[in-house]
């Protein structure tokens, strides 16, 4: 079942089990490389993933297919408008003992679990939404005044439907930001819709297997996750990483760089309401670290942040009506900003 | 774990690599060195070259401008060349930045660079160091950087290439203007003619130079002093008086850098011609029985030895008239007056002012010395030949002086139309005086009938 070695991972080690779980997933997911390819990033980096897409395009499926190929523990939460907190984090229900006494017992939610699948999350009010947030944050829930833990590895992976937007509700921003990337998932072409035709309409099953053995899967995925944090960052670009997000805000829009040389980006100041908070400096040297592993370097490089900035910044920036009307979109701005950032010479 | 031995294997392979970096970093910073000085060199080369060309080239006030103007383009272009020399100097982290870029190797030389002096490097440290090592020959200087002398060696062979070129172009253009002025015969004018002025703001002659007795001197000393009394515009005045420090400065400078003040001044031998002057007698040697053909008054001559060039004086086009009678002779001093120290026979080459002193000589029959071939007395016709010269106590000063016609005068710096010149017919001859030389006494009998009749 598992050929990767269960000692502590090497750089080598890293990157081939990351491509075997990249291809057992494209075993069902039929296209969408890069989604994929920012899922697991996400997961090797310790982050959850906001993924957005029109219904069809296999979200939920993709989510399935990871569990699968982990072999973690899998939950999956279809979010509604009458979802309460409780049904995601658990409750105290009364359950009668051998003895015949009755007492209130935890009976934990769909939340604990390694990797959770929110579908439609937007479709929950934000009452619901926010439980998932000391969940996804802190890797606890507490219920009654009761802390309970989750176990490591925890990804949450919530997906959003950009139509039908009646009844729905948007999630706050804290929640947002608490989602390392936003990974979003487009139609497929006509070559991958064919292969998704002829793949899904047969008798045969994917037959996906599983990475790790499962008593040490979750082991596994936390070791690897580790090796991640050990991946070197050179000062200068946590510097680079601190200016790309500095740019994303208006009222840092305008900063100086080595050369005493100020830049300025008009198109922030236009268009932006809120930039990047500091979780998005996080996501981007994370991100990058992952690339940098899957590219056979412990260390990040310049590339790797570039790389993975629309993923980590886009859903951080909020964006006014000027924007709206004129069209622009997050990833337009942080095109702009890493342009910026990078005429500016770190 | 790891052994001291495995350390020291990492610590040497980790020396190799910032070896490796400081030799990219040597390298790198040598070009910035030179690329700052070779282009501060070049700028100097090229604009000294210009600034030495300008001086054979430009008259006085463009040459000062120019120069200027080129002072300030070298001292911002070595401002620009130094600031590029700084910002190419390159640290150590910049250094394995550039590698980092050039070798394709992902920041790894800038991690390494910017983690080594860490004392806690964490457990992939080693793996970077080995892998960055596998890279050796990638980052090594003669591959990241391949020159050793920088490309602005170009600009400054090519400054090196002008400034060699400046020499023999300052020489070809002019030489004509050297042969001009050593060729150029005496002037003589009359002091009592000569009006005295400020030069116009924008003259770029270089003036003349003025030699002559003492008495002389003395009485155009007062006439200078009486014209400048008599102009009364200060502001003009002081005008004119920046420009004129300003084109002797330029002259100066020219003069300093062509090594050619002489040449560039015209000078005039002004000489009394007035009987009063006594202390001048022994040096004029005038014969008593050339003193009686004399007009009487006082009167000078300028004798002018080297005049710069055609356009060193201007006269107003009425002087133009009488050109062709105006030619002064190298030949045509008298005996024992005035000598004309220039010996030579190119009256084409005198300008305007020459033609009208010279004019002014013959009619006022001012100094000829005795028996002076003013051609009006037949009985001082012979004499004995011209020898020696006058005014040998004289001295010499420079001022801008020029002779002008009389509606000007007055006029302080009033503009003077050019000079048009009207060149003789291929039947007219130019009216030349003729030197005094021995006759021979068959000759004389019928050189005194021709003149007689």
């Amino acid at each position: 079942m598992s050929d990767v070695q269960a000692e502590t991972p090497t750089v080598a080690d890293f990157a081939r089990t990351f491509r075997r779980i990249q291809a057992e997933i494209h075993k069902v997911i039929i296209g969408h490389e890069q989604a994929v390819e920012e899922l697991l990033s996400a997961l090797f980096a310790g982050g959850h993933v906001l993924i957005e897409g029109v219904p069809g395009t296999g979200k939920t499926t993709l989510v399935k297919t990871l569990g699968l190929a982990l072999n973690l523990s899998f939950n999956r939460i279809q979010f509604t408008v009458d979802l309460m907190p409780a049904d995601i984090t658990g409750t105290r229900v009364i359950l009668s003992g051998d003895d015949g006494r009755r007492e209130f017992t935890f009976q934990p939610g769909p939340a604990f679990c390694h990797i959770l699948l929110g579908d439609e999350i937007n479709r929950a009010t934000p009452k619901t939404q926010s439980a998932l947030l000391e969940a996804m944050a802190e890797l606890q829930v507490t219920v009654s005044g009761t802390t309970y833990r989750l176990k490591p590895p925890y990804f949450v992976m919530a997906t959003l439907n950009p139509i039908e937007m009646e009844g729905t509700y948007p999630l706050p921003e804290a929640q947002l930001d608490r989602f390392l990337y936003k990974v979003r998932l487009n139609y497929p072409d006509e070559g991958e819709l064919t292969r998704i035709i002829s793949s899904t309409t047969g008798p045969e099953d994917a037959g996906i297997e599983a990475v790790f053995h499962a008593d040490e899967a979750a082991a596994r995925v936390e070791s690897l996750k580790q090796l991640v944090r050990e991946v070197m960052a050179a000062p200068a670009l946590e510097i680079y990483a601190a200016r790309l997000v500095r740019a994303t805000q208006p009222q840092n829009s305008r900063f100086v760089s080595d050369e005493a040389k100020a830049v300025h980006d008009e198109m922030v100041n236009r268009y932006v309401m809120f930039g990047s908070s500091p979780r998005g400096a996080q996501a981007l040297i994370l991100g990058a670290k992952v690339r940098a592993l899957l590219d056979g370097r412990a260390n990040i490089a310049r590339e790797d942040i570039d790389h993975v900035a629309i993923a980590a910044l886009a859903h951080r920036i909020m964006l006014n009506y000027a924007a709206l009307s004129d069209g622009i979109d997050a990833a337009h701005i942080v095109e702009r900003v890493i342009k910026s950032v990078r005429a500016a010479k770190v | 774990m790891s052994f001291p031995s495995q350390d020291r294997r990492a610590d040497e392979k980790l020396g190799e690599i910032l070896g490796r970096v400081g030799s990219v970093r040597l390298r790198l910073n040598s070009l910035a060195i030179q690329h700052a000085v070779f282009y501060t060199l070049a700028i100097v080369i090229a604009c000294g070259a210009a600034i030495f060309v300008g001086a054979y080239l430009m008259s006085p006030l463009i040459f000062l401008a120019g120069a200027a103007v080129l002072v300030i383009i070298a001292a911002s272009g070595i401002v620009s060349a130094v600031r590029a020399g700084w910002r190419m100097w390159a640290s150590a982290p910049g250094a394995a930045a550039v590698a980092d870029d050039r070798a394709e190797l992902k920041g790894r030389l800038s991690t390494i660079v910017a983690l080594a002096k860490n004392e806690t490097r964490g457990p992939l440290w080693s793996y970077l160091v080995e892998d960055t090592l596998g890279y050796r020959d990638e980052f090594a200087a003669a591959k990241i950087e391949r020159r050793r002398v920088s490309r602005a060696i170009y600009p400054l062979v090519a400054a090196m290439l002008v400034a060699a070129l400046a020499y023999p172009i300052s020489k070809i253009r002019h030489a004509p203007r050297i042969n001009l002025g050593s060729d150029q015969d005496d002037l003589t004018v009359d002091l009592d003619d000569l009006h005295l002025r400020p030069a116009d703001p924008g003259d770029d002659s270089s003036g003349m130079q003025v030699t002559a007795d003492a008495a002389t001197m003395r009485r155009l000393e007062d006439k200078l002093a009486r014209e400048n009394a008599a102009g009364g515009d200060v502001a003009g005045n002081s005008m004119n008086s920046l420009v004129n420090r300003a084109r002797d400065l330029a002259g100066n400078l020219q003069s300093k850098l062509t090594g050619q003040q002489s040449a560039s001044k015209q000078r005039l031998n002004l000489r009394l011609a007035d009987a009063d002057q006594n202390q001048d007698q022994d040096e004029i040697h005038r014969a008593p029985e050339t003193r009686k053909n004399r007009h009487g008054e006082i009167a000078g001559q300028f004798k002018q030895e080297m005049p710069k060039s055609n356009d060193a004086l201007n006269l107003p086009p009425e002087d133009d008239a009488r050109q062709p009678n105006a030619r002064p002779s190298s030949n045509s001093t008298g005996d024992a007056g005035v000598e004309s120290d220039a010996g030579q026979d190119n009256p084409n080459k005198s300008d305007g002012a020459s033609d009208r002193s010279i004019q002014q000589s013959g009619e006022n029959s001012s100094n000829g010395g005795e028996a002076h071939g003013v051609g009006a007395d037949p009985d001082s016709l012979f004499g004995a030949p011209a020898t020696s010269k006058l005014g040998t106590e004289g001295f010499e000063i420079a001022i801008e002086a020029r002779p002008v016609d009389h509606g000007a005068k007055g006029a302080g710096h009033a503009y003077v139309p050019p000079k048009v010149r009207t060149p003789l017919s291929v039947d007219q001859q130019p009216d030349e005086p003729v030197a005094r030389v021995a006759v021979p006494a068959d000759d004389r009998n019928t050189i005194k009938q021709v003149f007689e009749r």
